[in-house]
């Protein structure tokens, strides 16, 4: 039986089958076992036979043989007289055109055609199967296309050379795809049309190669959602606006077919119409575009002065601002015919400021102005002069201030175009400084700043927008590069910093905020005007002292920290801040002015840490931490005892932590050596947590903490590890020591047990601290201070995944039915996995990520079913132990357990009163699982709803958890099924009248965005 | 421009114009007349509060304190409405203002009901919405008001060429109850009050 044969049989059966066949027919031939010419006439008998079935058949083994063919086995003439034969098939009979077409694609693949080959394929195809679509299905309509692309693209000369021969080939190459609509082949027919468009001359066929493509405007094609080819709309629309936008031959027929169709009432068929005209403006020409610049301006202003949707809005002037860039590149006149009418349109809208219209003509002179300097100078000559007269004849605040709005956005525009103070340095460098024309807004800069500074200072206070729109203006001014001269730009800082400062409150302080940004955005273009014109005036404003004062200082404290986030002022404010400090210091203020000026010290240190450069830190660490530490722990300065208090000193240890994190390994080392000593030059044995009694200075113990927290863990102290935890436990344990420096304590044992101690001894240094000799987690030691240390040690293990867990949280776990401390232990579970602001990665602190899962994994089953088995005493216990380590797991955690944690979260708003943040968290939890996975609450949703009606019910709740309840409320409608919200829709609305008549604003705004949500269920419900 | 609208070119106020409380209770109760900048730098948990400890119940004196329902809270109810022709709220177009509304404390001691009395005043003399504008205020305040608000929506005496038909219409139970059965009149309604907090 021959291979034909063969394949034919097969054919039926598996398609797989019949290629190998194919395939080892090509085996056949490459071994010489087969000759070619044998090969052929063995198909003799088939490819003429009446069945087209197979005669097609025949056509794809052949294909198939000469797919699998390795190269350079068939010789240039054998190839030769296969293209014949196929292309002689193709003349008379269509019959599996497309395995001819894969047959040649696999000839050309084997050897390169010569171009008199490639027109006579093209010829053949065109004259002999157009249109394409008469061949009903895609997968033999593919072949063909891409075959046509293969000769485009690699016979380009050849194919031109058929058109400019032939005089009607290219309507018949056009009409030969007509009516395609498989995406697939689409997305190749484009490719294949932009080479006649960019490349021919089509000449009467323009209209004919526009609209054949154009006809599939606008894309409306949804890819089915198990597209094996993942062509997306998107796809078919870059490709489509490539082709309209290919050639400005198109311009007559493109621009007003796309505008006709930007009426269009459907949003997307206007956003596809905004793209492409934005790429034919960019690709069709300034000599084009200038003869439909003034129509696009007619269509596209709708879209911006009567905005519809932003998108839109936004890409219109998009398509304003390349024309106007497009036109920069013609002449002047060209470009003055465009904008004329566009500065004509704004100017009339500008006298009826403040409008819809008024603020929509400013962001077209913005976006028109921001493009070339040729633009930005005429829409200034157009629009500033009459933006003065208008202005000086407004009689109104809202006017002026719509005026000034739009020339803000003026002034934008010419900093975009020619650059600010900051910028001048980069561009003097090699950029087109020079051949830029004058900034023509120079001519108004001295006006336009009398203007503003003077309305500025005599508008009322009350009159906040305007007074923001005109500091803006200034700030907008003061940054255009070359226009203002220091002196101006000095009397600005001056006027920035008192409103700041000396400018009494109002409302929510917008202006004042406001004035601070603009301080800091002057800082990153002047810095010295601002350090030599500003800070006098806080300086001024911040007292030595508070003794006996009155000034509110702390707001100017806030804006001189603000602004230190300008580099260039980070140094000078942290050395006034510190000359602040001093002062303070020697004359004994406050603890509350102290703990003030620290924490601004601290927000610029915070603030720039992640900019910081090592060398700056080093030179912080030698002149601020250093100094800092001595100056507290000196027992002979007679000034520091305002420096003892507690705040003080953990803000002293912040700051100092700060600095030293990212400091080298040698400083961590030298520092670790004196984090308990604190360089008092003394030894460690007589200073607390070592020493055998803790007077006054346990205190230090604050700052250690913070000290140790910022060292690697390579920086671990001097000191034997189980004596440094032991003799921390005994000092967590004392009476003697005050509850702000056992907390830091219990902080410091924490990072101890999470950073310093290797995991091979671990289980030796802890083993004696929780069970003999000191054996605190037995229940007969447990007393309010050991639970502390107990916690203190696992949060430390917990962060690290230690294996010790397995043998310590049960024993926590059972401690929970303790009749006399298992409420103590029960809060204590909520610090397990709170948030934790010094043991973290940043801190060296191991963290690993699944600490939150495996703590979740190994407590919460558990105290599920000890709730279960507890009596009525110490259920409560296990409510709010769970809902102390839920409220700090994300969704995710939870969900493996939603069907037990459901109750328990249920029962938990049934505490009393005193749990009510226990409450707080668990409605927490609540919505989180509402919002992810609705369907674990619904069988439980009478339940729920009626728990957190009569929690918001009950004024003996805070405020908070009855507006959390209410939130959780309104959360209900919209992720619950309405067959189980509907028909509770009446009571709910009903029982929310009295949130509604709540004591508390903050809880009846919830009550009513909470009602309004299950009213609006029925008006959904009505629609259906 | 465009015709289908009243008024296609509104005036627009200013965000930072319109009456707003004093950014909640925050500023006002900060003694230092800070802004807060330094508040989240130190956070709370560490030293503040002991969690082993019951948790402070908030001081009585925060809970004791009621904050009465005042003009202002009646303004931020519907000054966020949505007018019925521009994406933009009723605030910023000026149709509703504070000074222009009123609650009137109960007549007699026995009688616990208030009045809240607003007063719209529409874009143009001509706005045909107006009744529409006035029924969204109206359904706006019902819906977020306990019910011993008496509510009365009205259009401002002069800012409207037939404002006395208008008010008629918006005072007649029956007619307001009729209107909300209409079931486009209710989905322009429902767009209005979409956007309100």
């Amino acid at each position: 039986m021959s291979d034909i044969q063969l394949y034919l049989l097969e054919y039926d059966k598996s398609k797989k089958e019949a290629n190998r066949v194919a395939q080892g027919s090509a085996e056949k031939l490459q071994n010489k076992q087969l000759k070619l010419i044998d090969l052929i006439e063995s198909l003799a008998e088939y490819i003429n036979n009446d069945e087209p079935a197979t005669r097609g058949r025949t056509m794809s083994y052949l294909a198939e043989v000469l797919e699998a063919m390795p190269p350079k086995v068939l010789s240039l003439q054998q190839r030769g007289l296969l293209c014949d034969f196929i292309l002689s098939r193709i003349v008379d009979d269509t019959e599996g055109i497309g395995s001819c077409a894969k047959g040649l694609l696999a000839l050309e693949e084997r050897g390169q055609w010569d171009s008199a080959r490639a027109s006579g394929v093209m010829t053949t195809l065109i004259d002999h199967t157009n249109p394409v679509r008469q061949f009903r299905t895609q997968s033999e309509r593919y072949p063909i296309v891409q075959l046509v692309d293969r000769l485009m693209a690699k016979y380009r000369d050849a194919i031109k050379n058929v058109h400019s021969t032939t005089p009607d080939f290219l309507s018949r190459f056009i009409s030969y795809f007509d009516g395609e609509k498989d995406p697939r082949n689409l997305m190749i027919v484009f490719s294949i049309l932009k080479v006649p468009m960019t490349e021919w001359d089509t000449g009467k066929d323009t209209q004919d190669l526009f609209d054949a493509v154009f006809n599939y405007f606008p894309i409306t094609f949804k890819p089915p959602p198990d597209d094996p080819y993942g062509i997306t709309a998107q796809d078919l629309k870059d490709r489509l606006r490539d082709c309209i936008a290919s050639t400005s031959v198109f311009a007559p027929y493109s621009f007003p077919a796309l505008l006709d169709k930007l009426d269009s009432t459907s949003l997307n068929t206007k956003r596809d119409v905004l793209s492409t005209l934005r790429a034919c403006i960019s690709n069709y020409g300034f000599q084009t575009i200038s003869l439909y610049a003034i129509t696009l301006w007619d269509a596209l202003k709708f879209e911006i002065l009567n905005v519809q949707e932003e998108d839109l809005a936004t890409e219109s002037l998009n398509c304003l601002a390349g024309i106007a860039r497009q036109l920069s590149l013609g002449t002047q006149s060209q470009l003055n015919a465009y904008l004329g009418p566009i500065i004509k349109e704004c100017n009339q809208h500008l006298e009826d400021a403040p409008t819809k219209q008024s603020s929509s003509s400013g962001r077209i002179v913005k976006s028109v102005a921001a493009t070339t300097p040729q633009a930005t100078n005429t829409v200034i000559s157009g629009i500033v002069p009459t933006f003065f007269s208008l202005y000086h004849t407004a009689d109104n605040f809202p006017k002026r201030r719509g005026l000034l709005e739009v020339f803000g956005s003026i002034m934008k525009a010419d900093i975009e175009v020619y650059g600010d103070w900051r910028s001048m340095h980069s561009l003097r460098f090699g950029d087109d400084i020079a051949e830029k024309p004058p900034n023509a807004f120079v001519e108004y800069g001295e006006q336009a700043l009398h203007l503003m500074s003077s309305d500025l200072s005599s508008a009322p206070v009350k009159e906040v927008s305007f007074r923001l729109t005109a500091l803006d203006g200034l700030l907008q001014l003061s940054r255009i590069r070359e226009m203002l001269s220091d002196d101006q730009i000095s009397s600005l800082v001056i006027d920035f910093s008192n409103v700041v400062v000396t400018e009494e409150s109002y409302g929510k302080d917008e202006l004042k905020t406001a004035a601070i940004s603009a301080l800091v955005e002057i800082a990153h273009q002047k810095p010295q005007l601002v350090i030599d014109k500003a800070f006098p005036t806080f300086l001024a404003n911040l007292p030595d002292t508070d003794t006996g004062a009155t000034t509110k200082y702390v707001p100017v404290l806030e804006a001189f920290a603000k602004l230190a986030d300008e580099d260039k002022l980070f140094q000078t404010v942290i050395i006034r801040l510190k000359s602040k400090l001093k002062a303070a210091v020697h004359q004994q203020a406050s603890t509350k002015f102290l703990c003030d000026l620290l924490t601004a010290v601290f927000f610029a240190f915070t603030h720039r840490a992640k900019k910081m450069d090592i060398e700056v830190n080093a030179t912080h660490y030698t002149d601020l931490v250093l100094p800092l530490l001595s100056q507290i722990t000196d027992s002979q300065d007679q000034h520091n005892s305002s420096l003892q208090s507690e705040p003080v000193l953990d803000l002293v240890g912040r700051i100092c932590g700060t600095i030293i994190r990212p400091l080298p390994l040698t400083v961590h080392i030298s520092m670790s050596k004196e984090a308990f000593t604190l360089f008092r030059g003394v030894t460690n044995e007589s200073v607390p947590p070592f020493s055998s009694t803790f007077g006054a200075e346990q205190r230090y113990m604050i700052v250690t903490t913070q000290v140790l927290a910022s060292l690697c863990k390579e920086a671990s102290p001097p000191i034997k590890l189980d004596d440094m935890v032991t003799a921390l436990v005994k000092f967590c344990l004392a009476e003697s020591v005050t509850s702000g420096v056992r907390a830091a304590a219990l902080k410091q044992l924490s990072l101890v047990i999470n950073k310093f101690i290797p995991n091979a001894e671990l289980a030796k240094t802890l083993e004696p601290v929780l069970y003999a000799p000191m054996e605190l987690l037995t229940s007969a030691k447990l007393n309010s201070q050991s639970i502390r240390v107990v916690f203190a040690i696992v949060k430390g293990l917990i962060l690290r995944n230690s294996s010790l867990l397995n043998k310590t949280l049960p024993s926590l776990l059972e401690a929970l039915s303790n009749i006399d401390y298992g409420r103590t232990i029960a809060r204590g579970f909520s610090t397990l996995l709170q948030p934790d602001d010094l043991l973290t990665k940043e801190n060296y602190c191991t963290v690993s990520g699944l600490h939150k899962q495996k703590t979740f994994n190994m407590l919460v089953p558990p105290i599920a079913a000890s709730f279960r088995a507890a009596n009525a005493a110490t259920k409560t216990n296990y409510l709010i132990a769970v809902a102390g380590l839920l409220r700090y797991l994300p969704y995710n955690i939870l969900s493996h357990d939603l069907s037990s944690l459901t109750p328990l979260l249920l029962q938990s708003l049934d505490l009393p009163v005193e749990e009510a943040y226990v409450k707080e968290a668990s409605i927490g939890n609540i919505i989180d699982i509402l919002t992810h996975n609705p369907a674990a609450i619904e069988e439980h949703a009478n339940s729920v709803i009626t728990r957190l009606l009569s929690t918001t019910d009950q004024k003996s709740n805070p405020t908070q958890v009855r507006a959390v309840a209410l939130i959780c409320l309104a959360t209900i409608p919209g992720s619950l099924k309405q067959e189980t919200t509907i028909p509770l829709r009446r009571q709910v609305v009903k029982r929310l009248t009295a949130a509604l008549d709540d004591g508390k604003r903050s809880v009846r705004s919830e009550a009513v965005r909470c009602r309004s949500k299950w009213l609006d269920l029925d008006e959904e419900d009505e629609e259906e | 421009m465009d015709p289908n609208k009243d008024n296609a070119n509104p005036t627009i106020l200013n965000p930072s114009d319109l009456p707003s409380r004093r950014k909640g209770d925050a500023i006002s109760n900060r003694e230092d007349g800070g802004t807060g900048l330094f508040d989240g730098l130190v956070p709370t948990y560490s030293y503040l509060s002991d969690p082993f400890d019951v948790p402070p119940s908030p001081t009585s004196s925060e809970e004791d304190s009621p904050e009465a329902i005042d003009e202002q809270e009646i303004y931020d109810l519907i000054s966020t409405i949505s007018d019925p022709e521009h994406p933009l709220s009723l605030g910023s177009l000026a149709v509703v203002n504070l000074p222009d509304i009123h609650i009137t404390p109960p007549t007699s001691s026995r009688s616990l009901i208030s009045t809240v009395t607003v007063e719209i005043t529409p874009t143009i003399t001509h706005c045909s919405l107006a009744t529409v504008i006035g029924l969204g205020v109206r359904v706006r305040l019902e819906q977020a008001l306990p019910p011993r608000f008496r509510v009365d929506v009205r259009i401002k005496k002069g800012t409207h060429s037939t404002d006395e038909a208008v008010n008629k219409q918006l005072g007649d139970k029956e007619r307001v109850a009729a209107a909300l059965e209409n079931g486009t009149l209710m989905g322009v309604l429902r767009k209005m009050l979409a956007t309100c907090e």
